[in-house]
């Protein structure tokens, strides 16, 4: 018999919900992470008076009590939401371009439509009309996945679903032309998109609209105390159902036999021996690194060459001696762009030249208690693929580091003129910085790109590739919390549909 | 061609497929090394050969450490620490140590020690340690440097004994390059023979107008001494760096000159050594008794509730992830299974870490038998 039934190896969102989701079903797990505590991206630290949440910038997808298809019910599930303190935002964010616009979006359909209205007018029918475009494409992209393996949905979604098949892959901008003349209410409107990576000219539509829908419908929250509350919530719920985990612990190798997965090695040397293996790891480095060269499965290289990495980001991490009204940060989430062309924003995300958008998270206007009283905890961050840093030798990546995050500063003077004078207390993370804590390559937070050739039409990235090896992470689906989140659980419950019948042991 | 009937009903599938196979054929950017960019930034444990071992004073030694091979060290900032990894008596444990030496030079870098009578790692570096030795570290690292994103270009450092070392690597860095940056060093010591580096710091001083150094001998550093020598603070950074006691006086003297706390920067400095003076360490709780500890498939011993988590377990055999040793760097997080323990106010615990009960060895001290993830 092996050691465990399944060894998930990562305890990042993806890992900890796979990892609860199987234990508590009764599969003898293993989480493995190598790091000290659980969370991968979901963690905080302290600098001085100061916690600074690492990642979590609105939590997507929350809705209310019993609302369904949301991540409220899966974190009940878990038993975990009852012991998360959620704090609700009621904006999904001020949207700046110096010049051009200045415009804070409620977090509620009508309420958007009215403050656009307002700001731009003439745009209430489009408006009206884009946004239940929106809802429809949105909600058919949550339940078409159903009709991959269940005919009569695959017949309804040709029958009516019209709305997500027609548009679903179009790119966002084709849309935002389509019901739009003004620029400016294009942009108001597709300003999520740094959220994943892609500008509305790749970004296709039905991300969009799913972004808007989980935000909007779903309301975005915080957590109070961080999303490391989250992770070791989570981490509990696997720990009290009988659940093992090892920290700083690094697996190394993925163990095969004949062809199907075995267990695992330990750095050290020390073997594990599993019926499956849940890779809560970038595919690039299970693939690569982890597994006998001759047991990968050529069409998951194939796969691979035609993938591309997703941004990371550079980001400084505040500690403000000022509370955010004297900031002048009214709202917790601030998108700040320096044009109104998407595309010129998203390029400068590949060089060091210059910082054209950036995303201000006051994490003070609805406290989550990481700042003492009368100051804030602010994450300023652009976008940065790590190419941008190439050609920078070692001896000058710490000039470098500051130069940029100089720059940085200079674009959040835009809504918080005195930020400068009121550092107490900040660290900069650059995409090398990514790469060093989380093992991506490129330091990715957002696994591959997440143009339309990244979606879950294209890939196959939750069956087992070869028996026994299933991943679950931001490389195989949609980037975010709430996506992560809900991909673990989902991987963990189709490797219970396909778990032999268990005849009852001696237990 | 898609084999799944639902990809085929969205418009522009087509597309999409043969874009993918065009990608296929690209070179593709996904061979990224991971452990070549943490090898280059931040190693976990570098190995290291003492190159010299250089006589500072009576009580203070310098050891250059380069790489066996003599390939170039991580880079680092002016302040930063290495963890120095040494068993003594049969335990294996470590120390951290400023780098002295300046980032400018890649080579090796300069751990400068200082007997602590008392002390068991400092009298067996500067007894035992000889060229040639090996020994590993951690990559640099520590949040004690200048940031130019507001630090200023005028700093102070107020140095205490060999808390000098990082003052002297700021110093170095200014000389080789350091642009307008000024620093005045306020530098105490006990006696005149116990200064360190004072021939180099005259010779900077005296050839480089942005390096200002004054010796405090034999007495405190107090608000009237700064004032004197440094006139009036205004908003400059000042760095703090020196024995445990210095850092509650060297607060007090600067606030009574209306310095602001948050313009102070005080280098990590190891566990305290008294917790039970520290205004929460519960009444009625003897810190020279001992209690049990026990890790969860490890060891279980008794331990004297004053004696930090970190060094009980290493006198046992067991080595936690380690590198500030001082309650900052997070490394040593382990997780306390049942039991109490008090966290020293050195401890910079997280909201979460509060609730679901990690702390960090280092600056933890067990009040009741506890028993430990590790």
């Amino acid at each position: 018999m092996s050691d465990y039934d399944v060894i998930v190896i990562g305890a990042g969102n993806a890992g900890l919900t796979a990892a609860a989701t199987l234990q508590r079903d009764g599969t003898r797990t293993l989480l493995v992470e190598r790091h000290n505590v659980p969370g991968g991206c979901g963690t905080s630290f302290r600098r001085g008076r100061f916690e600074f949440e690492v990642a979590l910038h609105q939590l997507s997808g929350i809705g209310r009590e019993g609302q369904p298809f949301s991540l409220r019910n899966l974190l009940d599930r878990l038993g975990v939401a009852d012991r998360l303190e959620l704090v609700e935002e009621h904006e999904l964010y001020r949207t700046v371009v110096p010049g051009e616009l200045d415009l804070t979006l409620p977090a509620d359909w009508d309420g958007a439509v009215a403050a656009i209205e307002a700001a731009f007018p003439g745009n209430r029918d489009r408006l009206e009309r884009f946004f239940q475009l929106c809802r429809e494409v949105a909600m058919w992209r949550a339940v078409a996945p159903r009709a991959e393996r269940d005919p009569g949905a695959l017949d309804q979604l040709r029958s009516s679903g019209g709305a997500l098949l027609r548009h679903g892959l179009r790119p966002s901008r084709d849309v935002l032309d389509e019901h739009f003349d003004d620029q400016r209410v294009k942009y108001v409107l597709s300003s999520y998109w740094g959220y994943l990576g892609q500008p509305p000219s790749t970004l296709p539509f039905m991300d969009l609209a799913i972004l808007l829908f989980a935000y909007v419908e779903f309301k975005p929250f915080h957590i109070r105390g961080g999303s490391q509350m989250l992770s070791s919530a989570l981490l509990d719920s696997f720990l009290e159902a009988g659940g093992a985990a090892r920290f700083n612990a690094t697996a190394e190798r993925i163990l095969t036999t004949g062809g199907e997965v075995s267990g695992i090695r330990l750095a050290g040397g020390e073997e594990l021996t599993a019926d499956a293996v849940v890779a809560n790891v970038s595919p690039v480095i299970t693939y690569g690194r982890m597994l006998d060269p001759d047991v990968v499965p050529p069409a998951a290289l194939d796969d691979l060459r035609s993938r591309r990495l997703g941004p990371s980001g550079f980001v400084l991490y505040l500690g403000l001696d000022a509370t955010p009204d004297e900031l002048g940060l009214d709202v917790s989430t601030t998108l700040i762009g320096t044009s109104l062309n998407e595309d010129e924003l998203a390029a400068a995300t590949r060089s060091l030249d210059s910082v054209k958008a950036a995303v201000v998270t006051c994490y003070d206007v609805e406290p989550i208690g990481f700042s003492p009283t009368g100051a804030s905890h602010v994450s300023l961050m652009t976008l940065q693929y790590a190419s941008a840093w190439d050609g920078v030798a070692a001896d000058g990546y710490a000039r470098a580091k500051f130069a940029y995050a100089e720059k940085l500063l200079d674009v959040m003077e835009v809504v918080a003129p005195p930020v400068r004078e009121v550092i107490e207390e900040v660290d900069v993370a650059t995409p090398l910085t990514m790469s060093h804590y989380l093992g991506h390559p490129g330091g990715s937070f957002y696994g591959f790109d997440q143009d339309a050739t990244d979606g879950w039409l294209f890939r196959d990235g939750e069956s087992p590739a070869l028996p026994g090896l299933y991943h679950a992470s931001t490389w195989t689906g949609m980037c975010g919390f709430q996506p992560t989140l809900e991909a673990g659980a989902r991987v963990a419950r189709r490797m219970l549909a396909r778990r032999p019948a268990v005849t009852a042991g001696g237990e | 061609m898609s084999e799944r009937a639902i990809t085929e009903l969205f418009a522009g599938a087509g597309e999409v497929e043969a874009l993918i196979e065009r990608r296929a054929a690209e070179p593709a950017d996904l061979d990224a090394d991971v452990a070549l960019t943490v090898a280059r930034y931040h190693p976990r444990r570098i190995e290291l050969t003492v190159a010299e071992a250089i006589d500072e004073t009576a009580t203070a030694k310098t050891f250059r450490l380069r790489r066996p091979d003599g390939a170039e060290l991580p880079p680092f900032l002016a302040g930063q620490y290495i963890n120095l990894f040494v068993t003594v008596d049969g335990v294996a444990t470590s120390r951290p140590m400023a780098i002295s030496s300046s980032p400018a030079r890649r080579d090796a870098y300069d751990v400068t020690v200082r007997r602590v009578p008392g002390g068991r790692v400092s009298n067996h570096l500067i007894d035992e340690l000889a060229p040639g030795d090996r020994l590993s570290s951690t990559g640099p690292m520590g949040t004690f440097h200048h940031n130019p994103l507001f630090h200023g270009d005028e700093v102070v450092f107020l140095a205490g004994g060999s808390g000098v070392a990082p003052a002297m690597s700021m110093v170095r860095e200014i000389r080789d390059g350091g642009g307008a940056r000024h620093l005045h060093l306020i530098y105490g010591s006990q006696h005149a023979d116990d200064v360190i580096f004072a021939d180099e710091l005259a010779a900077i001083a005296a050839a480089d107008g942005r390096i200002r150094v004054d010796h405090v001998i034999g007495g405190l550093i107090d608000a009237a001494t700064i004032a004197d020598l440094a006139g009036p603070l205004a908003d400059r950074m000042v760095y703090v760096c020196g024995p445990q006691a210095m850092y509650p006086y060297a607060l007090d003297q600067l606030e009574r000159l209306g310095h602001r706390r948050r313009r102070v920067r005080f280098e990590a400095n190891g566990a305290p050594a008294r917790p039970q003076e520290q205004p929460r360490w519960p009444a009625g709780i003897d810190p020279d008794a001992e209690v049990t500890v026990s890790v969860a498939g490890g060891p279980s011993f008794r331990s004297p509730r004053n004696r930090p988590l970190l060094d009980a377990l290493e006198d046992h055999g067991v080595q936690p992830e380690v590198a500030c040793r001082s309650g900052e760097c997070s490394l040593c997080r382990v997780r306390i299974v049942s039991g109490e323990v008090f966290s020293a106010d050195e401890a910079r615990l997280r909201r979460s870490d509060a609730a679901f009960g990690w702390v960090h060895c280092c600056v933890a001290y067990p009040l009741t038998d506890v028993e430990l993830a590790v």
